[in-house]
């Protein structure tokens, strides 16, 4: 089965909408919605000048700066917010609703087909966090995004030096999950790398 | 809504319970409790013996009461029962249908990764619903205890 967002946005419109609706009550710089879209500058202006001429995102201009934010007053306003929700905006949605655990969190990141894009009707949203949050707080948290995302979130939580452990150790599942796709919603690959190095400068050595 | 309208439902049988009956689940629940600790098995099978003394309690509770989970739907209707049997709180209810939930994931899925930590979180809950079944059936049900 193809998936839902490939069918209906370019990926450059999927990642501008995603973010723009993903979090639509915030307003986003371009150099942001550039950065975010992981796509050339050119790219993201035409997306956003379609968007705009469209009145689905408001343009915003503050001296030289220029923002953009959702048109919270289109008609296809909540519509489309919801359609984003649950397929390109999942990763927003995710990362809103671990806000509040943040300082507690080194790294979160979507992993199996939602990191993939590849949902499909029946697919869980997997989450892995790395920190001293308590497994209970990041599923209390992860609740409501349920119904938001129309999909079951099914979080893992480990501290770094139990992550570590199982990576070291071979676990089949920890070692598969290190090499598939990841897609961030806390940290980055930067700041995971610092979360397996860490500790392994800590941990001696099992190897003799 | 209350066990009643879950018995219009169908989701509950009428069920006439036992001491023996509760000593029974208890026992079950009190072994589960104790292999959840044994570290020489991995995190899911203690996970999974953790979550099973809750579900083991929350069948005795729903046994005192009267009733029995119908065949569909059988763990997630007894886990939930806890609020109406035992009075237990909505957010220990929620974490316990939570280890549910990752209790299949974990059996049936490749993904759902349980930490230590994890399956400290639920033994602490199946722990204080041990000794909250216990206090609420000598104080609800002396004859079944």
């Amino acid at each position: 089965m193809g998936t839902i967002e490939a069918a209906l946005f370019s990926k450059t419109r999927a990642a501008v909408l995603g973010l723009l609706f993903g979090r639509s009550d915030e307003r986003f710089h371009l150099r942001a919605i550039v950065r975010a879209a992981g796509a050339g500058m050119g790219s993201v202006q035409r997306e956003l000048k379609t968007l705009d001429a469209a009145g689905l995102v408001d343009r915003i201009a503050e001296g030289r700066q220029v923002y953009y934010r959702a048109n919270a007053r289109s008609p296809v306003f909540g519509e489309l917010r919801a359609l984003v929700a649950k397929t390109v905006g999942m990763g927003s949605v995710i990362r809103t609703a671990l806000e509040p655990l943040a300082e507690r969190i080194r790294v979160a990141f979507i992993y199996g087909s939602g990191a993939r894009g590849e949902l499909t009707a029946g697919s869980d949203v997997d989450v892995l966090v790395i920190g001293s949050v308590a497994f209970g707080d990041v599923a209390e948290a992860l609740h409501d995004t349920q119904e938001r995302l129309g999909r079951e979130v099914n979080p893992s939580v480990f501290t770094p030096a139990e992550w570590v452990h199982r990576v070291r150790g071979g676990d089949h599942l920890a070692s598969a999950l290190m090499r598939g796709e990841r897609l961030f919603v806390i940290g980055d690959e930067h700041e995971l790398a610092g979360v397996v190095g860490e500790s392994v400068v800590d941990e001696p050595s099992q190897q003799s | 809504m209350s066990l009643q309208a879950w018995l219009a439902n169908q989701w509950l049988t009428s069920h006439r319970s036992s001491r023996d009956e509760v000593r029974a689940l208890l026992a079950v629940a009190d072994r589960d409790l104790h292999d959840a600790t044994v570290h020489e098995v991995s995190v899911d099978a203690r996970h999974h013996f953790a979550y099973n003394a809750a579900l083991q309690l929350a069948h005795a509770a729903l046994a005192a009461s009267g009733y029995r989970a119908a065949r569909d739907g059988h763990h997630v209707r007894t886990i939930n029962s806890l609020r109406f049997t035992v009075g237990l709180d909505a957010q220990s209810v929620r974490r316990l249908d939570t280890a549910r939930k990752r209790r299949n994931h974990a059996e049936y899925d490749a993904a759902g990764l349980i930490s230590e930590a994890e399956v400290e979180e639920v033994l602490g809950l199946a722990r204080a619903l041990r000794q909250r079944v216990e206090e609420w059936l000598r104080a609800e049900h002396p004859g079944l205890w």
